[in-house]
C-alpha cells in the first residue's frame, strides 16, 4: 500500500508520542483478547478428548449423552457439564481429558454453590466476586467490554461513513441540496436522542443490530458538519482548481484530491466519538433500555452496584467503574496523541 | 347450573316485589348491632407519649378528595382523623361492628341501608355529627368543584340516593344489588358546616385543617419536614367498646424521609419508634446493631392474614405457543420457586398457589406445581417438543422453537427472571427477557400485546373473578382478563359467586373455579408475604397479638402504645450502656397463619 509522505510522517509522530501509542497498544491488545472471550471465560470446555475423538464445544451444544453423563433427574439431553466432566476424567485417570478455559464460568449462569445469597465477595472461585444473581463479575466484565467496544467501533464507523458521504455531498454540490439537507439536519439534531431511543425500544425488541441502527440515526449528524466545511474550503483551493482545469473527472476530484485532504477531522474525532458511544451504550444499559437482560453489560453492572440494597457490596462497583474509567482514559489518550500528530501547526511556519 | 338459575330468578322476583320501606316508616326496620366481639386493641393500653414515624413525601394537600389527595399521607388522614366509616369489619373476627353508627339495617333488596348514628359523635369543633354530614359527603363526591373524576364516577356508580331521615337516622340506597352492601355503599362524614362546595374547592381546602370526627387533629406541620397529630384529650369516642385501647399516643410525629434505607438509619439512632422492614435482605442481614444487641430495640415477624391479590406470570392464550395446555403445564413445572426463594430471597417468602390467595375462596386442597423437570419433559413431549435444535432449544416437528418473550416493567424483577431463564434454557425452553417502560408494560398487558408477562394486582377481601376470568372480556381488550380466558362453565361458577346469596354455594363454586384455573395453567402464582416484619424500641408496647389479623399497613389499626416508664428505663439503660433483656422470640403467629402455610407446604412436598 502506498502511503503518502505526510501520512507517514504523522504516523511516525504518533508512534513517538509514547503515552498515546502505548495506550493504543494496550487497548488494541485488550480488544483482540476480548474477541476470544469465549475461550477465556466459559462454562463450555475449549477442547474435550473423549474416546479418541476431539470435541470443540465452545460454540456448539453437546448434550450429556455425548460424554456419557447424566444429570440428577436422569436426563442426558441437557447440556454437558464440563467442569464435572473434567473431574470425572481426572478421577478415572484414563486417556480422556478436558481443557477448560481460564475462568470456568460464563456471564449468564448463576453460581448457587454458596450458602449466602449472592452477591458474594471475591474469592478463589470468583476472582471479582459474583453479582446479585450469582453470576461471575469477571466474566460479565470481559464480555461486557467486548460488546461495548465492538458496538462503539461499529457505530462510529457506520456513522462516519454516512456522515462523510452526506457532508461531502453538501459541500461539493452546494446550492439547493445544501440548503435543504442542512435544514433537515438542523431539525433532526434537535430530537432528544435518549428519549427517542427509549421510545423506539418499546416498539422494537432491542438487539445489538437494532440498537446500532437506531443510534446510527443520530450518530451520522456530527460528521456532516465537519466534512461539509472541509469540502467547501478545499474545493476552492488552487490544487483543486488546477485538477479541474486539467479535466479531472468528478469522481477523481472527490476521491483523489478532496477526501484525502479532508481526513484530518475524521481521524482526530474518531477516538472521542468512540468514548461518546461507549458512554451512551452504558447509560442506556444503566437505564435498562439498552441491550436486553441478561446481556453482559457495564451499564447493567453499574445499575446493580448503585442499588441501595448493594451499598455494602464494594466489589460490584469497583469492577465496572475501574473498567470504564480505564477504557475511556485509554481512548482519550489515544485521541489526544492522534490530534497532536495530525496538528497542521507542526508544519506551518509563520513569520 | 339449574339450581343457580332458579335462585337467580327467585332473587329477581323478590327484588321486584319488595318495595323499599318508606322514608317515614322506621318502626318496621329491624336494627342490627354487635357489641359482642372483643375490643380491637388492648383495653389495658396506656395513653400518652409520642409515637415517631415517617412518610416518603410531604403531603401536597390535606383534602381527602380532589387533586393529589390519594397520596401516602391519605392513609394517615383516613385512619386517625377524618374517614370513620358507618360500620367497620372487625379486623380480627371479620364481623360487622358499630363504628360511627350504633345500629344498621340491610333491607331485603340488598341495596337499601339504614343507619342509626351515634348521638355522642361530635366534630372536633364541638358540633354534632349528623346524617346531613353524610349527605354532604355524597354531594361532595358528585360535585364538579372537587375536580376529582374518580369520586364523581364512584358516586355515579355506587349511590342511588342518600337521605337524612332524621338528624341521627341515615338511609343509603345503592345503585345495584350486592350481597355485601355494607362494604359496597359505606360513606364517611364531611363537616357540612365547614365545607362548601364551590368553585375553587381544591385550592381553598388545600391546607385547611377541618373539624374531624376522629381522635386526632393535625396540630403542627412544617412543609417538607414533618406533620404532627395530637390526640384529643376528651374525644367523644374514647370509651366506646371497640375503641378502648386504640389511639393511644398523645402525639404522632410523622417525619418526611424519602428513602427507606435512610429511615432505617433514623430508627437506629432512636428517631423513629417503629420501622417496617421491607426487604428480605435487610431482615436477614441488617437487624443486628447496637440497639437490638442490647435489647433496647426488638424485632418481630407477625404473621397476618390478608389477600395477596394476583401476583405472578400470565400467559397470553391468544398466542399459538400458549394455546397448548401441555406447554403451559411444562412451564409451571419448570418454574423453580424454591431455588429462587432460597438462593435469592433468604427463604423469606411463601409460594402462592391459588388465584385467590389469602382469601377464604382459595381452594384449600390445591398444591403448587412443584419444580419437576421430569413432568415438564413429559408435557413438552406431548406438546410436540421432542428434539433439541442446534442451539439446544427444543423444536417441534415443524421446526418451531420452544421460545417466547417475557416482558416486564420493573427492573427489580430481572434478578429473578434471569435465573428462571437459565433454568428454562437448561431444559430446552428459550425465554427472551424484554424490559419495557412500566406504563407500556402495563398497557401491553391490558391490550394483550405480550406472550408472557408479570401480572400484579392487589385485591380486597373479596376476589373479583368476573373481571379476571369472565369470558365476556375475552373478545374485548383493555381489561383485567389479560390471559383471554373464559368458558361457559367457569362463567356459571363466577355467576354463583357474584349473585348467589348462599355463602356455602359461593365457596364451593369458587373452590371449583380455583382448581380449574390451576389446571388450565395459564397463571403461575409467584410469592406471597403474609407477614409484617418490624423493628420497635423497647418503649413501644403492643397487645399480646401485636396487631389485628387483617392488617396491611402500619397505619391501619392504631393499637400500640407508648409506655413512659419503660421509656425512662430505656433512656437510663442506654445512658449507662447497660443491656436490657433480649426478646428472643421473633416469629409471632397469633392467627396460626404460619402453621397453616407450613403444613400446606409439607403436604405439597409429600405429595
Amino acid at each position: 500500500m502506498r502511503i503518502d509522505p505526510i501520512t507517514r510522517k504523522r504516523l511516525r509522530r504518533f508512534r513517538r508520542l509514547k503515552r498515546g501509542y502505548y495506550s493504543f497498544l494496550i487497548l488494541a491488545g485488550f480488544t483482540a483478547l476480548s474477541l476470544f472471550s469465549n475461550y477465556i471465560a466459559n462454562r463450555r470446555a475449549i477442547v474435550v478428548s473423549y474416546q479418541d475423538s476431539l470435541y470443540f464445544p465452545t460454540f456448539r451444544f453437546h448434550d450429556m449423552a455425548t460424554f456419557g453423563q447424566q444429570d440428577e433427574y436422569g436426563f442426558d439431553d441437557v447440556e454437558a457439564d464440563y467442569t464435572a466432566l473434567q473431574q470425572t476424567f481426572r478421577q478415572d485417570g484414563g486417556r480422556n481429558w478436558v481443557l477448560m478455559p481460564l475462568v470456568p464460568f460464563d456471564p449468564y449462569e448463576p453460581d448457587f454453590e454458596y450458602d449466602h445469597p449472592p452477591p458474594n465477595p471475591p474469592d478463589r472461585r470468583h476472582w471479582f466476586g459474583t453479582d446479585s444473581q450469582g453470576r461471575d463479575v469477571f466474566a460479565r466484565l470481559l464480555y461486557g467490554f467486548r460488546i461495548s467496544i465492538l458496538f462503539a467501533v461499529s457505530l462510529v464507523v457506520v456513522g462516519e461513513v454516512i456522515g462523510t458521504i452526506v457532508g461531502s455531498m453538501q459541500g461539493f454540490l452546494g446550492g439547493r441540496f445544501d440548503i435543504f439537507s442542512q435544514r433537515f439536519i438542523e431539525i433532526w439534531s434537535t430530537l432528544p436522542f435518549l428519549y427517542v431511543v427509549i421510545l423506539l425500544a418499546t416498539f422494537f425488541k432491542p438487539s445489538f443490530l437494532s440498537l446500532l441502527a437506531i443510534m446510527t440515526l443520530f450518530e451520522w449528524i456530527r460528521m456532516t458538519y465537519y466534512m461539509r466545511t472541509e469540502i467547501y474550503r478545499e474545493k476552492t483551493k488552487e490544487y483543486c482548481l488546477a485538477a479541474r482545469s486539467f479535466g479531472a473527472s468528478r469522481r477523481r476530484l472527490i476521491f483523489r484530491h478532496l477526501l484525502p485532504n479532508c481526513m484530518t477531522p475524521l481521524v482526530t474525532i474518531t477516538p472521542f466519538a468512540i468514548v461518546g458511544a461507549i458512554s451512551v451504550l452504558t447509560a442506556l444499559d444503566y437505564l435498562g433500555y439498552g441491550l436486553p437482560a441478561p446481556t453482559p453489560s457495564w451499564g447493567e453492572m453499574i445499575d446493580q452496584a448503585m442499588d441501595s440494597s448493594n451499598r455494602d457490596k464494594i466489589w460490584l462497583s469497583v469492577a465496572p467503574f475501574t473498567a470504564i474509567s480505564v477504557t475511556l482514559l485509554l481512548v482519550t489518550l489515544i485521541g489526544e496523541a492522534i490530534r497532536e500528530a495530525f496538528d497542521p501547526k507542526q508544519y506551518a511556519h509563520y513569520t | 347450573m339449574i339450581t343457580s338459575s332458579i335462585t337467580l330468578c327467585g332473587l329477581l322476583l323478590a327484588t321486584a316485589l319488595t318495595l323499599p320501606a318508606s322514608a317515614q316508616d322506621l318502626s318496621t326496620i329491624e336494627w342490627q348491632t354487635n357489641y359482642d366481639d372483643p375490643p380491637i386493641g388492648d383495653p389495658a393500653a396506656l395513653k400518652g407519649g409520642i409515637f415517631h414515624t415517617f412518610m416518603a413525601a410531604y403531603p401536597l394537600t390535606l383534602r381527602l378528595v380532589g387533586p393529589n389527595s390519594n397520596d401516602g399521607f391519605s392513609s394517615w388522614k383516613r385512619a386517625v382523623t377524618m374517614d370513620f366509616g358507618l360500620v367497620a369489619r372487625h379486623p380480627t373476627t371479620d364481623n360487622y361492628v358499630p363504628w360511627m353508627a350504633t345500629h344498621w339495617s340491610v333491607q331485603d333488596d340488598k341495596r337499601t341501608l339504614y343507619f342509626k348514628l351515634d348521638p355522642d359523635a361530635l366534630w372536633s369543633d364541638g358540633k354534632p355529627v349528623t346524617a346531613a354530614d353524610y349527605v354532604h359527603t355524597l354531594h361532595m363526591m358528585q360535585s364538579e368543584a372537587i375536580v376529582d373524576p374518580f369520586y364523581n364516577n364512584y358516586a355515579e356508580e355506587h349511590y342511588e340516593d342518600v337521605v337524612a331521615i332524621e338528624p341521627y337516622v341515615l338511609k343509603i340506597v345503592g345503585k345495584f344489588e350486592s350481597w355485601r352492601p355494607l362494604d359496597m355503599f359505606g360513606l364517611w362524614a364531611t363537616p357540612a358546616h365547614a365545607v362548601t362546595l364551590e368553585e375553587g374547592f381544591p385550592e381553598r381546602y388545600n391546607t385547611t385543617v377541618l373539624p374531624v370526627q376522629g381522635p386526632y387533629v393535625l396540630s403542627e406541620k412544617e412543609a417538607g419536614q414533618y406533620v404532627v397529630f395530637t390526640r384529643l384529650e376528651d374525644w367523644w369516642g374514647k370509651d366506646k367498646h371497640y375503641w378502648r385501647g386504640m389511639y393511644n399516643p398523645d402525639r404522632i410525629h410523622i417525619r418526611v424521609i424519602d428513602d427507606s434505607d435512610r429511615a432505617l438509619d433514623f430508627f437506629k439512632k432512636g428517631k423513629l419508634s417503629l420501622y417496617r422492614v421491607n426487604t428480605a435482605k435487610k431482615w436477614a442481614e441488617e437487624m443486628e446493631f447496637e440497639a437490638t444487641e442490647n435489647g433496647w430495640a426488638h424485632r418481630k415477624r407477625l404473621f397476618v392474614d390478608y389477600p395477596s391479590g394476583v401476583y405472578g406470570f400470565a400467559m397470553n392464550l391468544e398466542r399459538t405457543i400458549f394455546q397448548n395446555k401441555d406447554f403451559r403445564k411444562a412451564i409451571q413445572y419448570l418454574f423453580n420457586f424454591d431455588e429462587i426463594n432460597e438462593k435469592l430471597m433468604y427463604n423469606a417468602y411463601y409460594r402462592a398457589v391459588s388465584a385467590f390467595t389469602g382469601t377464604e375462596y382459595q381452594n384449600p386442597e390445591l398444591k403448587p406445581y412443584g419444580f419437576d423437570p421430569r413432568k415438564a419433559r413429559q408435557h413438552l413431549r406431548k406438546a410436540g417438543y421432542a428434539k433439541r435444535g442446534e442451539d439446544g432449544i427444543l423444536v417441534d416437528t415443524e421446526g418451531n422453537r420452544a421460545a417466547f418473550t417475557f416482558s416486564y416493567g420493573s427492573k427489580g424483577l430481572e434478578r429473578h427472571m434471569t435465573v428462571v431463564k437459565q433454568v428454562f434454557k437448561r431444559f430446552g425452553v428459550d425465554m427472551d427477557l424484554r424490559l419495557l417502560e412500566p406504563g407500556t408494560a402495563f398497557r401491553n398487558g391490558m391490550e394483550r400485546e405480550y406472550e408472557m408477562t408479570l401480572m400484579g394486582r392487589t385485591a380486597g377481601r373479596f376476589p373479583g373473578p368476573h373481571q379476571y376470568y369472565g369470558s365476556v372480556f375475552k373478545e374485548t381488550k383493555n381489561n383485567n382478563n389479560v390471559w383471554a380466558y373464559g368458558t361457559a362453565y367457569t362463567d356459571s361458577l363466577i355467576d354463583v359467586y357474584r349473585f348467589n346469596m348462599d355463602k356455602n354455594k359461593r365457596l364451593q363454586a369458587m373452590h371449583e373455579l380455583d382448581a380449574i384455573l390451576q389446571d388450565e395453567a395459564f397463571y403461575v402464582p409467584f410469592w406471597q408475604a403474609p407477614f409484617m416484619r418490624f423493628l420497635y424500641w423497647d418503649y413501644v408496647s403492643f397487645p399480646s397479638f401485636y396487631f389485628p389479623k387483617r392488617i396491611q399497613q402500619m397505619t391501619d389499626w392504631q393499637v400500640f402504645w407508648i409506655d413512659e416508664d419503660k421509656r425512662r428505663a430505656l433512656a437510663d439503660a442506654m445512658a449507662d450502656g447497660r443491656a436490657l433483656g433480649r426478646n428472643a422470640v421473633i416469629d409471632v403467629d397469633p392467627y396460626e397463619v404460619k402453621d397453616r402455610l407450613e403444613a400446606a407446604m409439607k403436604a405439597a412436598g409429600d405429595g
